[in-house]
Protein backbone atom coordinates (compact mmCIF):
# COMPACT_ATOMS: atom_id res chain seq x y z
CA UNK A 1 0.00 0.00 0.00
CA UNK A 2 2.98 2.37 0.97
CA UNK A 3 4.42 1.28 -2.55
CA UNK A 4 1.29 2.28 -4.25
CA UNK A 5 0.81 5.46 -2.17
CA UNK A 6 4.34 6.31 -3.18
CA UNK A 7 3.73 5.21 -6.84
CA UNK A 8 1.61 7.75 -7.44
CA UNK A 9 3.06 10.43 -5.51
CA UNK A 10 5.89 9.88 -7.71
CA UNK A 11 3.85 10.71 -11.24
CA UNK A 12 2.38 13.78 -9.16
CA UNK A 13 6.40 14.01 -8.75
CA UNK A 14 6.64 14.46 -12.14
CA UNK A 15 4.37 17.38 -12.60
CA UNK A 16 5.20 20.46 -14.57
CA UNK A 17 4.61 23.29 -12.27
CA UNK A 18 4.85 26.69 -14.67
CA UNK A 19 4.04 29.76 -12.85
CA UNK A 20 3.84 32.38 -15.05
CA UNK A 21 4.18 35.83 -13.37
CA UNK A 22 2.33 38.69 -15.30
CA UNK A 23 2.20 42.18 -14.63
CA UNK A 24 -0.46 44.64 -15.49
CA UNK A 25 1.09 47.95 -14.37
CA UNK A 26 -1.41 50.83 -14.17
CA UNK A 27 -4.88 51.94 -15.12
CA UNK A 28 -4.63 55.12 -17.25
CA UNK A 29 -1.33 55.16 -17.94
CA UNK A 30 0.01 55.37 -21.74
CA UNK A 31 -2.11 52.92 -24.21
CA UNK A 32 2.16 51.55 -25.95
CA UNK A 33 3.36 50.98 -22.79
CA UNK A 34 0.31 48.94 -21.85
CA UNK A 35 0.97 47.04 -25.28
CA UNK A 36 4.69 46.62 -24.12
CA UNK A 37 4.00 45.21 -21.15
CA UNK A 38 1.22 42.78 -22.89
CA UNK A 39 3.54 41.50 -24.98
CA UNK A 40 6.86 40.83 -22.92
CA UNK A 41 4.28 38.84 -20.85
CA UNK A 42 3.44 36.51 -23.31
CA UNK A 43 7.00 36.09 -23.81
CA UNK A 44 7.44 35.07 -20.18
CA UNK A 45 5.27 32.13 -20.80
CA UNK A 46 6.82 31.08 -23.38
CA UNK A 47 10.48 31.09 -21.73
CA UNK A 48 9.84 30.62 -18.23
CA UNK A 49 11.71 27.74 -17.45
CA UNK A 50 10.57 24.83 -16.53
CA UNK A 51 11.67 21.55 -14.99
CA UNK A 52 9.58 18.24 -13.99
CA UNK A 53 9.25 17.96 -10.47
CA UNK A 54 11.11 14.43 -9.43
CA UNK A 55 12.57 13.05 -6.39
CA UNK A 56 15.38 14.96 -7.31
CA UNK A 57 13.82 18.04 -9.39
CA UNK A 58 13.15 21.45 -8.13
CA UNK A 59 10.65 23.89 -9.88
CA UNK A 60 12.12 27.30 -10.86
CA UNK A 61 10.87 29.76 -13.20
CA UNK A 62 11.92 33.16 -13.62
CA UNK A 63 10.23 36.02 -15.17
CA UNK A 64 12.69 36.11 -17.81
CA UNK A 65 14.41 39.47 -17.21
CA UNK A 66 11.02 41.48 -17.34
CA UNK A 67 11.26 44.52 -15.90
CA UNK A 68 7.39 44.73 -14.32
CA UNK A 69 6.79 47.75 -12.28
CA UNK A 70 3.73 48.43 -9.96
CA UNK A 71 2.95 51.78 -7.72
CA UNK A 72 1.92 51.15 -4.06
CA UNK A 73 -1.29 50.31 -3.68
CA UNK A 74 -1.49 48.57 -7.16
CA UNK A 75 -2.91 45.43 -7.78
CA UNK A 76 -0.06 42.68 -9.38
CA UNK A 77 -2.09 40.11 -11.46
CA UNK A 78 0.40 37.00 -11.20
CA UNK A 79 -0.90 34.26 -14.01
CA UNK A 80 -0.45 30.59 -12.53
CA UNK A 81 -0.75 27.48 -14.31
CA UNK A 82 -0.23 24.16 -12.94
CA UNK A 83 -0.32 20.65 -14.93
CA UNK A 84 0.12 17.30 -15.01
CA UNK A 85 -1.90 16.71 -11.39
CA UNK A 86 -3.95 13.77 -10.45
CA UNK A 87 -4.23 11.38 -12.86
CA UNK A 88 -7.64 11.60 -12.31
CA UNK A 89 -8.10 12.57 -9.08
CA UNK A 90 -8.23 16.00 -7.50
CA UNK A 91 -5.49 16.68 -5.92
CA UNK A 92 -4.95 20.03 -2.84
CA UNK A 93 -2.26 21.88 -3.69
CA UNK A 94 -1.73 25.16 -1.28
CA UNK A 95 -0.29 27.72 -2.61
CA UNK A 96 1.72 30.56 -0.63
CA UNK A 97 2.41 33.92 -2.15
CA UNK A 98 4.74 36.33 -0.78
CA UNK A 99 6.71 39.30 -1.96
CA UNK A 100 9.62 40.19 -0.60
CA UNK A 101 12.32 42.82 -0.77
CA UNK A 102 15.80 43.19 -1.56
CA UNK A 103 17.27 42.26 2.29
CA UNK A 104 14.61 38.99 1.85
CA UNK A 105 12.23 40.37 4.44
CA UNK A 106 8.71 39.82 3.77
CA UNK A 107 6.40 42.59 3.55
CA UNK A 108 3.22 40.46 2.15
CA UNK A 109 2.32 36.85 1.94
CA UNK A 110 -1.16 35.05 1.54
CA UNK A 111 -2.10 31.46 1.16
CA UNK A 112 -5.05 29.52 -0.76
CA UNK A 113 -5.60 25.74 -1.81
CA UNK A 114 -6.73 24.46 -4.60
CA UNK A 115 -7.99 21.22 -6.12
CA UNK A 116 -6.51 20.55 -9.27
CA UNK A 117 -7.55 17.54 -11.42
CA UNK A 118 -4.45 17.15 -14.08
CA UNK A 119 -4.43 21.25 -14.75
CA UNK A 120 -5.75 24.34 -13.68
CA UNK A 121 -5.07 27.62 -15.04
CA UNK A 122 -6.02 31.19 -12.89
CA UNK A 123 -5.01 34.28 -11.89
CA UNK A 124 -4.29 35.62 -8.44
CA UNK A 125 -4.13 39.21 -7.85
CA UNK A 126 -2.04 40.52 -5.31
CA UNK A 127 -2.67 44.37 -4.08
CA UNK A 128 0.72 45.98 -3.23
CA UNK A 129 0.29 47.80 0.35
CA UNK A 130 0.38 51.34 0.28
CA UNK A 131 2.95 52.14 2.32
CA UNK A 132 5.33 49.58 0.18
CA UNK A 133 8.79 51.59 -0.31
CA UNK A 134 10.07 52.06 -3.73
CA UNK A 135 12.42 49.45 -4.91
CA UNK A 136 12.80 46.14 -6.24
CA UNK A 137 10.89 43.12 -4.77
CA UNK A 138 10.48 39.37 -5.41
CA UNK A 139 7.35 37.69 -5.69
CA UNK A 140 7.50 34.08 -4.98
CA UNK A 141 5.18 31.65 -5.26
CA UNK A 142 5.45 28.03 -3.76
CA UNK A 143 2.89 24.78 -3.67
CA UNK A 144 2.59 22.14 -1.18
CA UNK A 145 0.75 19.12 -1.40
CA UNK A 146 -0.18 15.92 0.03
CA UNK A 147 3.30 13.33 -0.69
CA UNK A 148 5.31 16.05 -2.30
CA UNK A 149 8.52 15.03 -2.40
CA UNK A 150 10.50 18.09 -3.68
CA UNK A 151 9.23 21.82 -3.04
CA UNK A 152 8.41 23.55 -5.85
CA UNK A 153 8.87 27.02 -6.00
CA UNK A 154 8.69 29.90 -8.52
CA UNK A 155 10.15 33.81 -8.28
CA UNK A 156 10.35 36.78 -10.40
CA UNK A 157 11.90 40.47 -9.37
CA UNK A 158 9.35 43.32 -9.91
CA UNK A 159 9.91 46.71 -8.96
CA UNK A 160 7.77 49.38 -6.68
CA UNK A 161 8.10 52.84 -7.64
CA UNK A 162 6.19 55.95 -7.00
CA UNK A 163 3.57 57.67 -9.80
CA UNK A 164 3.28 61.08 -10.63
CA UNK A 165 0.26 62.09 -12.96
CA UNK A 166 -0.66 58.77 -13.76
CA UNK A 167 3.05 57.35 -14.81
CA UNK A 168 6.01 55.86 -12.54
CA UNK A 169 8.41 58.26 -11.47
CA UNK A 170 10.93 57.05 -14.02
CA UNK A 171 8.52 57.28 -17.28
CA UNK A 172 7.67 60.56 -15.86
CA UNK A 173 11.03 61.93 -15.61
CA UNK A 174 12.08 60.41 -19.18
CA UNK A 175 8.94 61.13 -21.29
CA UNK A 176 8.73 64.40 -19.48
CA UNK A 177 12.40 65.24 -20.27
CA UNK A 178 11.79 63.72 -24.20
CA UNK A 179 9.07 66.20 -24.56
CA UNK A 180 11.01 69.08 -22.64
CA UNK A 181 13.99 68.49 -25.25
CA UNK A 182 11.65 67.88 -28.25
CA UNK A 183 9.79 71.00 -27.45
CA UNK A 184 12.99 73.18 -26.91
CA UNK A 185 14.29 71.90 -30.17
CA UNK A 186 10.60 72.85 -31.86
CA UNK A 187 10.86 76.16 -30.37
CA UNK A 188 14.38 76.70 -31.10
CA UNK A 189 13.74 75.54 -35.23
CA UNK A 190 10.22 77.48 -34.90
CA UNK A 191 12.57 81.22 -34.04
CA UNK A 192 15.32 80.40 -36.64
CA UNK A 193 12.22 79.87 -39.58
CA UNK A 194 10.44 82.81 -38.10
CA UNK A 195 13.63 84.98 -38.36
CA UNK A 196 14.66 84.27 -41.40
CA UNK A 197 11.20 84.27 -43.12
CA UNK A 198 11.11 88.00 -41.24
CA UNK A 199 14.70 89.02 -42.57
CA UNK A 200 13.56 88.00 -46.06
CA UNK A 201 10.24 89.46 -45.77
CA UNK A 202 11.04 92.69 -44.24
CA UNK A 203 10.70 95.27 -46.84
CA UNK A 204 14.58 97.20 -46.81
CA UNK A 205 15.06 100.66 -46.12
CA UNK A 206 16.37 102.78 -49.23
CA UNK A 207 16.04 105.99 -47.10
CA UNK A 208 19.33 107.00 -47.69
CA UNK A 209 18.99 107.01 -52.03
CA UNK A 210 17.98 110.37 -53.40
CA UNK A 211 13.70 110.80 -53.32
CA UNK A 212 13.64 110.51 -57.36
CA UNK A 213 15.63 107.16 -57.65
CA UNK A 214 14.44 105.62 -54.36
CA UNK A 215 11.19 104.11 -56.29
CA UNK A 216 13.39 102.54 -58.54
CA UNK A 217 14.97 100.64 -55.59
CA UNK A 218 12.30 100.10 -53.48
CA UNK A 219 10.02 98.38 -56.68
CA UNK A 220 12.98 96.43 -57.75
CA UNK A 221 14.33 95.19 -54.02
CA UNK A 222 10.35 94.56 -52.62
CA UNK A 223 9.96 92.28 -56.38
CA UNK A 224 13.01 90.59 -55.43
CA UNK A 225 12.13 90.24 -51.63
CA UNK A 226 8.69 88.33 -52.84
CA UNK A 227 10.38 86.15 -55.63
CA UNK A 228 12.77 85.20 -53.24
CA UNK A 229 9.93 84.18 -50.66
CA UNK A 230 8.11 82.44 -53.93
CA UNK A 231 10.99 80.55 -55.58
CA UNK A 232 14.00 80.84 -52.73
CA UNK A 233 17.22 81.90 -53.92
CA UNK A 234 17.24 81.52 -57.22
CA UNK A 235 15.12 84.75 -57.49
CA UNK A 236 18.65 86.39 -56.47
CA UNK A 237 20.82 84.27 -59.04
CA UNK A 238 17.88 85.75 -61.33
CA UNK A 239 18.04 89.88 -60.40
CA UNK A 240 21.98 89.41 -60.73
CA UNK A 241 21.85 88.16 -64.15
CA UNK A 242 19.99 91.79 -65.53
CA UNK A 243 22.47 94.15 -67.07
CA UNK A 244 22.77 98.08 -65.07
CA UNK A 245 21.37 95.97 -61.54
CA UNK A 246 23.61 95.30 -59.15
CA UNK A 247 22.73 93.46 -55.85
CA UNK A 248 23.84 92.39 -52.81
CA UNK A 249 24.54 88.60 -53.26
CA UNK A 250 23.04 87.21 -49.51
CA UNK A 251 20.51 90.12 -48.46
CA UNK A 252 19.36 90.84 -52.36
CA UNK A 253 19.30 94.72 -51.01
CA UNK A 254 20.05 96.69 -54.44
CA UNK A 255 23.31 98.29 -54.53
CA UNK A 256 23.75 100.16 -57.70
CA UNK A 257 21.59 100.65 -60.95
CA UNK A 258 23.79 101.72 -63.91
CA UNK A 259 21.49 101.20 -66.59
CA UNK A 260 17.67 102.91 -67.58
CA UNK A 261 15.67 101.99 -64.44
CA UNK A 262 12.73 100.81 -65.98
CA UNK A 263 14.37 98.76 -68.58
CA UNK A 264 15.66 96.53 -65.85
CA UNK A 265 12.02 96.67 -63.65
CA UNK A 266 11.09 95.32 -67.40
CA UNK A 267 13.91 92.86 -67.52
CA UNK A 268 13.75 91.80 -63.83
CA UNK A 269 9.94 91.03 -64.21
CA UNK A 270 10.28 89.05 -67.39
CA UNK A 271 13.21 86.55 -66.08
CA UNK A 272 11.09 86.08 -63.23
CA UNK A 273 7.86 85.33 -65.56
CA UNK A 274 10.08 82.92 -67.59
CA UNK A 275 11.20 81.54 -64.20
CA UNK A 276 7.90 81.17 -62.40
CA UNK A 277 5.76 80.05 -65.69
CA UNK A 278 3.12 83.17 -64.07
CA UNK A 279 2.82 86.81 -64.73
CA UNK A 280 4.11 88.79 -61.44
CA UNK A 281 2.49 91.29 -59.22
CA UNK A 282 4.36 94.13 -57.49
CA UNK A 283 3.11 96.84 -54.99
CA UNK A 284 4.38 100.46 -54.43
CA UNK A 285 5.67 101.20 -51.32
CA UNK A 286 3.31 104.83 -50.37
CA UNK B 1 -20.49 105.77 -44.54
CA UNK B 2 -20.25 103.62 -47.32
CA UNK B 3 -16.76 103.95 -49.30
CA UNK B 4 -17.11 104.33 -52.70
CA UNK B 5 -15.30 102.19 -55.28
CA UNK B 6 -14.97 102.96 -58.96
CA UNK B 7 -14.18 99.75 -60.83
CA UNK B 8 -13.53 100.49 -64.70
CA UNK B 9 -13.18 97.39 -66.94
CA UNK B 10 -14.45 95.96 -70.27
CA UNK B 11 -15.50 92.44 -69.52
CA UNK B 12 -18.80 92.42 -68.08
CA UNK B 13 -18.61 89.17 -66.32
CA UNK B 14 -15.51 90.32 -64.24
CA UNK B 15 -17.46 93.56 -63.98
CA UNK B 16 -20.16 91.80 -62.44
CA UNK B 17 -18.53 89.36 -60.40
CA UNK B 18 -16.46 92.22 -58.49
CA UNK B 19 -19.07 94.56 -58.25
CA UNK B 20 -21.60 92.15 -56.59
CA UNK B 21 -18.52 90.74 -54.24
CA UNK B 22 -17.76 94.48 -53.31
CA UNK B 23 -21.40 95.53 -52.55
CA UNK B 24 -21.70 92.02 -50.26
CA UNK B 25 -18.51 93.66 -48.40
CA UNK B 26 -20.31 96.41 -47.55
CA UNK B 27 -19.11 99.31 -50.35
CA UNK B 28 -20.87 101.66 -53.08
CA UNK B 29 -19.75 100.17 -56.39
CA UNK B 30 -19.75 102.29 -59.23
CA UNK B 31 -18.76 100.85 -62.95
CA UNK B 32 -17.79 102.35 -66.17
CA UNK B 33 -16.39 99.76 -69.39
CA UNK B 34 -14.05 102.29 -70.93
CA UNK B 35 -10.83 104.52 -69.77
CA UNK B 36 -12.60 107.35 -70.93
CA UNK B 37 -16.41 106.57 -69.14
CA UNK B 38 -13.91 105.95 -66.12
CA UNK B 39 -12.20 109.03 -66.36
CA UNK B 40 -15.64 110.70 -66.62
CA UNK B 41 -16.85 108.84 -63.83
CA UNK B 42 -13.86 109.39 -61.47
CA UNK B 43 -13.44 112.92 -62.00
CA UNK B 44 -17.16 113.26 -60.96
CA UNK B 45 -18.09 111.11 -58.43
CA UNK B 46 -14.87 111.41 -56.64
CA UNK B 47 -14.95 108.08 -55.46
CA UNK B 48 -12.51 106.62 -52.77
CA UNK B 49 -10.22 103.96 -54.93
CA UNK B 50 -10.26 103.13 -58.50
CA UNK B 51 -9.65 99.79 -59.64
CA UNK B 52 -8.44 99.72 -63.10
CA UNK B 53 -8.11 97.31 -66.04
CA UNK B 54 -5.41 98.40 -68.91
CA UNK B 55 -6.30 96.70 -71.81
CA UNK B 56 -9.37 98.11 -72.90
CA UNK B 57 -11.43 99.88 -75.73
CA UNK B 58 -11.94 103.69 -76.31
CA UNK B 59 -8.67 104.14 -73.84
CA UNK B 60 -7.02 102.53 -72.06
CA UNK B 61 -6.05 102.12 -68.36
CA UNK B 62 -2.89 103.73 -68.68
CA UNK B 63 -4.34 106.62 -70.28
CA UNK B 64 -7.24 107.16 -68.14
CA UNK B 65 -4.88 107.00 -65.18
CA UNK B 66 -2.91 110.19 -66.69
CA UNK B 67 -5.65 112.05 -66.91
CA UNK B 68 -6.98 111.00 -63.57
CA UNK B 69 -3.43 112.38 -62.19
CA UNK B 70 -3.63 115.22 -63.96
CA UNK B 71 -6.47 116.46 -61.88
CA UNK B 72 -5.55 117.63 -58.44
CA UNK B 73 -7.74 115.56 -56.66
CA UNK B 74 -6.64 112.74 -58.61
CA UNK B 75 -3.32 113.06 -57.91
CA UNK B 76 -4.10 111.18 -54.83
CA UNK B 77 -6.61 109.03 -55.31
CA UNK B 78 -5.20 105.21 -54.62
CA UNK B 79 -5.38 103.28 -57.76
CA UNK B 80 -5.04 99.29 -58.23
CA UNK B 81 -4.53 98.05 -61.10
CA UNK B 82 -6.05 94.93 -62.08
CA UNK B 83 -4.68 93.42 -65.44
CA UNK B 84 -3.54 90.40 -67.74
CA UNK B 85 -0.92 92.73 -69.37
CA UNK B 86 2.96 91.56 -67.96
CA UNK B 87 4.94 94.31 -67.20
CA UNK B 88 7.62 93.48 -69.32
CA UNK B 89 7.35 96.63 -71.41
CA UNK B 90 9.88 99.48 -70.52
CA UNK B 91 7.15 101.81 -71.37
CA UNK B 92 4.38 100.48 -69.22
CA UNK B 93 6.70 100.00 -66.28
CA UNK B 94 7.58 104.19 -66.51
CA UNK B 95 4.22 105.01 -66.79
CA UNK B 96 3.96 103.05 -63.83
CA UNK B 97 6.12 104.88 -61.90
CA UNK B 98 5.16 108.15 -62.77
CA UNK B 99 1.42 107.63 -62.31
CA UNK B 100 2.04 105.49 -59.20
CA UNK B 101 -1.02 102.79 -58.47
CA UNK B 102 -0.81 101.43 -55.05
CA UNK B 103 -0.78 97.72 -56.81
CA UNK B 104 -0.42 96.22 -59.79
CA UNK B 105 -1.89 93.18 -59.99
CA UNK B 106 -2.31 90.11 -62.40
CA UNK B 107 -5.62 89.14 -62.64
CA UNK B 108 -5.33 85.69 -63.03
CA UNK B 109 -2.53 85.50 -60.37
CA UNK B 110 -5.18 87.56 -57.71
CA UNK B 111 -8.73 85.51 -55.68
CA UNK B 112 -11.44 87.91 -56.14
CA UNK B 113 -11.44 87.57 -51.91
CA UNK B 114 -7.65 88.96 -51.62
CA UNK B 115 -8.17 91.37 -54.00
CA UNK B 116 -10.96 93.00 -51.65
CA UNK B 117 -8.63 92.34 -48.89
CA UNK B 118 -5.94 94.87 -50.14
CA UNK B 119 -8.81 97.18 -50.79
CA UNK B 120 -9.84 97.42 -47.24
CA UNK B 121 -6.12 97.65 -46.46
CA UNK B 122 -5.80 100.61 -48.25
CA UNK B 123 -9.42 102.17 -47.49
CA UNK B 124 -8.66 101.50 -43.64
CA UNK B 125 -5.01 102.86 -43.52
CA UNK B 126 -6.60 106.43 -45.61
CA UNK B 127 -8.93 106.21 -43.00
CA UNK B 128 -6.32 106.07 -40.25
CA UNK B 129 -4.00 108.29 -42.22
Amino acid sequence: MKSLFKTFYTYIAKTIFVVSFFMFVFFGTLLFSEVFILNNIAGVSENQTTQNVTQNTRVDTTSAGLDVKVAPGEILPISIKLSNFGGGKKVDVTITYGIFNEKGVQIYTTTETIAVETTANFVKTIQIPFGTAPGKYIAKASIVYQGQVVPATTQFPFTVEQKILGLFQSDFILYGGITLLVSILVSLIALAFTKRRRTRSTPLDYSDIPHDERVFFELLSDTIMEMRQRVGDSALQIARKIDGLVIDEKSGRILKLTGKPSKIIAELVSGYEQAIGKKVSFSFRK
Amino acid sequence: MKKTILFVEDEEIILKVYADELRDEGFLVITAKNGKEGVDMALSSHPDLILLDLLMPVMDGMTALKKIREDAWGQKVPVIILTNLSATKEQLVEDMITHKPMHYLIKSDWKLHDVVKKIEEILDKSDTN
